[in-house]
């Protein structure tokens, strides 16, 4: 049978999956890898350990799954998270650890670009907000903070580009990793003049733009025999993470949304056109020429319901974190919708969208002497969604939606996928079965194969294992909370500045 | 509560254990001068708070002990008083001298011990890991010493070999508890990333799977099926995994030679390394390095 191998180069690990022509998955394998923070606000991986860790599940994977049931290996398709940078000299070594999407280090670059006239053409031109997660911010940052290294480098690629680079021996990058870097004309699929000149960069000290289809670079022929794959294999360069999740969700279609809600979580809407927001806070990556993935994305998703889990769960001896957490939701399930008006703003990691505001920090508010720890539990929960209602609801002043998907991995927490449709009074479709992100890496492959005729025809094959339906009366009473949550946390940016500058 | 006091080569009842330094059990009544000034442990000391509240420095930093509380302290740090002074309370402690052991957890106990030479260098590393020289809740140790003691007084048959034994059951009753201690409340990946720091300070150590479970206070099966599910490698395949991706830092951007990368990282032989080298990446070490 032939078969697409999807790698898909996230935040924690490398997991690559075997699908059939059809879409169908023939099986799984991961490795995961660390991220390192030398300080507050710095977040790095090591992109030997990234590279290593993902030639050794890929070899793996074939030598147990794929030759034993001789499969034939048509493609490898590749898919990555957003916002990495690593500089590398010309010979292609790394110049220390890459600057993932986490890391914060460049706050004073990014006021700098707000304050500046560059900031809204550029935000314009490549659809980045600006932010210190964005790589022309980091690059920024190498250039005025770590001067030596910005000048050692021969290029700035992101990690998703130093594997296709191991792997191939090119410097190539995708359309839509490039669209996430803040570098790079989504209009003109070009790097953008403005954003390279605020980064202090010529555009050779970046990757060849190409298309998420491109497929015109074999892999190095000790690669291709050392696991055991014909020279014919393709390597395609697929797209992003949220971009190949939300064609993977089914919603190449503009009047559906997807939310994402993993560690970090999102709203997303994919359209032929760009969502223009005046004051900034929409992103607008592009997946393909003409297809545009906008939305906002939040830090307080997993991390925080995490968080709470391991301070205030109750650890008995002997007791593991998960079984802690499902006592938790079993928990907050008796909890009436409301926790009997208590609120959580959820901002412990700061804060992107709707408020882009790294100062924010998190809020109970409401608490009265007969709430207790069950309340703070329910109220947490209903805070880390009712941050992703305030993305949904902008998005909502462009778009109307008929339905939303659910992607990420707390999107099997049936608690979790209910309150959020109460919330949003929509019906929320789930697809347990299959990782989005991986089925969306698969139909980018698929397409740029001719399997399918266009990214809509692939998105429109995927389908849904459970759908959630809203409870009106909660809906109801979440709206007049929603509008307390929303009020609080547009009136507390002061505050918010003052207790960030005492921590 | 009666005072004990013995000293190594001052009392008879230690002659038949050089390694046991000191067993000290103290109530102090009246407040002396200079009686507990800050000053360089000798040995590895265990010991209990029975009454009162103490304020100790210990390895710079200052603590407050009171009664359950379990003190360890080891052969390179300071302990004392600021005040120069042991308060009013009770207390007791064992001092154990071991042949070997130094911060970076290299521990010999000597041959007095039946704990295997691999479990001695498992507990060794986790002392040697623990940045708390004060320890709540370590239930079994005041039973211990007691035994102890009472086995050390009274001499009856077999009490060598029985305090032999008390010993090594102190021991890793205190390396359990430190493990356990320290994961307790932790999510595994936080647990697995201070295993992975550990394992990157030194690679070139031969990791087992039992040391790496002991660093986190597991069994080996529990370990390997955790490591497994989280990361999606079996430990030592992880650790190969590390090693590869040190060494192939090391063959791009330093001239060291094949031989030395593979001792760096961990291979016990060039060929050890260059035939793991081989079978991942598809390249010997020395064309990886040309390609470069």
């Amino acid at each position: 049978m032939d078969c697409i191998l999807t790698i898909d180069i996230n935040t924690s690990s490398v997991r690559i999956h075997a699908f059939d022509l059809t879409g169908e998955v023939l099986g799984m394998r991961k490795g995961s890898y660390p991220t390192f923070h030398p300080q507050a606000d710095y977040s790095e991986q090591d992109p030997e350990q990234v590279f290593i860790t993902t030639l050794y599940v890929l070899k793996n994977f074939i030598n147990e799954v794929i030759q034993p049931q001789k499969y034939k290996v048509r493609a490898l398709c590749f898919c990555a998270a957003m916002h990495s940078v690593l500089a590398v000299d010309k010979n292609g070594r790394p110049l220390g650890n890459a600057i993932i999407w986490a890391d914060n280090r460049g706050i004073k670059e990014a006021k700098m670009l707000k304050k500046s006239a560059f900031r809204s053409p550029i935000y314009e031109a490549t659809g980045t907000p600006i932010h210190p997660m964005s790589p022309l911010i980091k690059i920024s940052w190498m250039r005025h903070q770590d001067p030596e290294r910005f000048a050692q480098a021969f290029k700035f690629v992101s990690l998703k580009e130093y594997i296709v680079l191991q792997l191939t021996g090119e410097y190539l990058i995708d359309h839509s990793i490039a669209s996430s870097t803040g570098l790079f004309d989504i209009h003109q699929l070009k790097w953008n003049a403005q954003a390279l000149e605020f980064a202090g960069i010529s555009p050779e000290r970046l990757s060849a733009p190409v298309s998420i289809f491109f497929d015109e670079v074999p892999l190095k022929k000790e690669y291709s025999k050392s696991l055991g794959l014909s020279s014919a294999t393709k390597v395609i360069l697929g797209s992003s993470d949220g971009c190949s999740a939300t064609l993977g969700s089914g919603n190449i279609a503009a009047d559906r949304a997807t939310v994402t809600i993993a560690s970090s979580g999102a709203v997303r809407v994919a359209s032929k056109e760009i969502l223009a927001d005046e004051k900034q806070r929409f992103f607008n990556y592009l997946l393909a020429e003409d297809y545009y993935i906008s939305g906002g994305p939040t830090n307080n998703v997993g991390v925080v319901f995490d968080w709470y889990t391991q301070f205030f769960g109750s650890f008995n001896p002997g007791q593991e974190f998960e079984q802690v957490r499902v006592e938790l939701l079993r928990e907050a399930t008796q909890v009436p919708a409301g926790a009997k008006g208590l609120l959580f703003l959820p901002y412990l990691l700061g804060e992107r969208a709707p408020i882009w505001n790294a100062n924010a920090r998190g809020v109970y508010f409401g608490l009265n002497i007969t709430h207790e720890q069950k309340h703070l539990l329910r109220a947490t929960i209903e805070g880390i969604l009712f941050e992703m209602y305030s993305i949904g609801k902008l998005l909502t002043d462009h778009r109307s939606f008929s339905s939303i998907s659910l992607t990420g991995s707390y999107s099997s927490i049936p608690l979790f996928a209910q309150i959020l449709t109460d919330i949003f009074g929509l019906p929320f479709n789930v697809n347990t079965k299959v990782d989005s992100v991986a089925l969306g890496t698969a139909l980018i492959g698929l397409t740029g194969m001719k399997y399918y005729n266009n990214l809509e025809e692939a998105s429109a094959s995927t389908h849904f294992t459970e759908t959630y339906t809203p409870n009106a009366q909660n809906h109801e009473l979440y709206l007049r909370y929603f509008e307390v949550f929303e009020r609080l946390s547009g009136k507390l940016e002061e505050e918010f500045e003052m207790i960030a500058g005492l921590q | 509560m009666n005072q004990l006091n013995l000293h190594e080569g001052k009392a008879e009842h230690l002659r038949d254990f050089p390694y046991i330094t000191e067993l000290v059990k103290l109530k102090i009544q009246n407040i002396q001068l200079n009686s507990f000034t800050v000053k360089t442990n000798e040995g590895i000391r265990i010991g209990l708070i029975t009454e009162g509240k103490f304020d100790w420095v210990i390895a710079g930093q200052g603590y407050t002990l009171f009664p359950g509380d379990t003190f360890l302290i080891y052969p390179w740090q300071e302990i004392g008083s600021p005040k120069g002074v042991l308060d009013i309370g009770a207390l007791c402690w064992i001092s154990l001298s071991p042949e070997l052991f130094d911060p970076s957890g290299l521990l010999q106990f000597g041959a007095w011990s039946s704990i295997p030479e691999s479990e001695q260098r498992v507990i060794g590393k986790i002392l040697a890991m623990n940045k708390n020289p004060v320890l709540s809740r370590f239930g079994a140790g005041p039973q211990i010493l007691q035994r102890i003691e009472h086995e050390i007084l009274q001499q009856e048959i077999g009490y060598r070999t029985r305090v032999n034994h008390l010993l090594d059951e102190l021991l890793i009753s205190l390396v359990r508890h430190l493990s356990k201690a320290e994961n307790f409340r932790r999510d595994f990946p936080q647990i697995f990333s201070k295993l992975e720091q550990s394992l990157r300070e030194n690679l070139a150590h031969p990791w087992t799977v039992e040391e790496m479970a002991g660093l986190v206070g597991l069994g080996t099966t529990a370990f390997t099926e955790k490591v497994k599910a989280f990361t999606g490698f079996s430990p030592l395949h992880y650790l190969i995994n590390l090693r590869i991706a040190e060494a192939i830092k090391l063959l791009r951007q330093t001239k060291m030679s094949l031989t030395d990368i593979a001792f760096d990282t961990g291979f016990y032989s060039s060929q050890h390394f260059s035939s793991t080298f081989k079978k991942l990446t598809g390249y010997t070490p020395r064309a990886y390095r040309k390609t470069q």
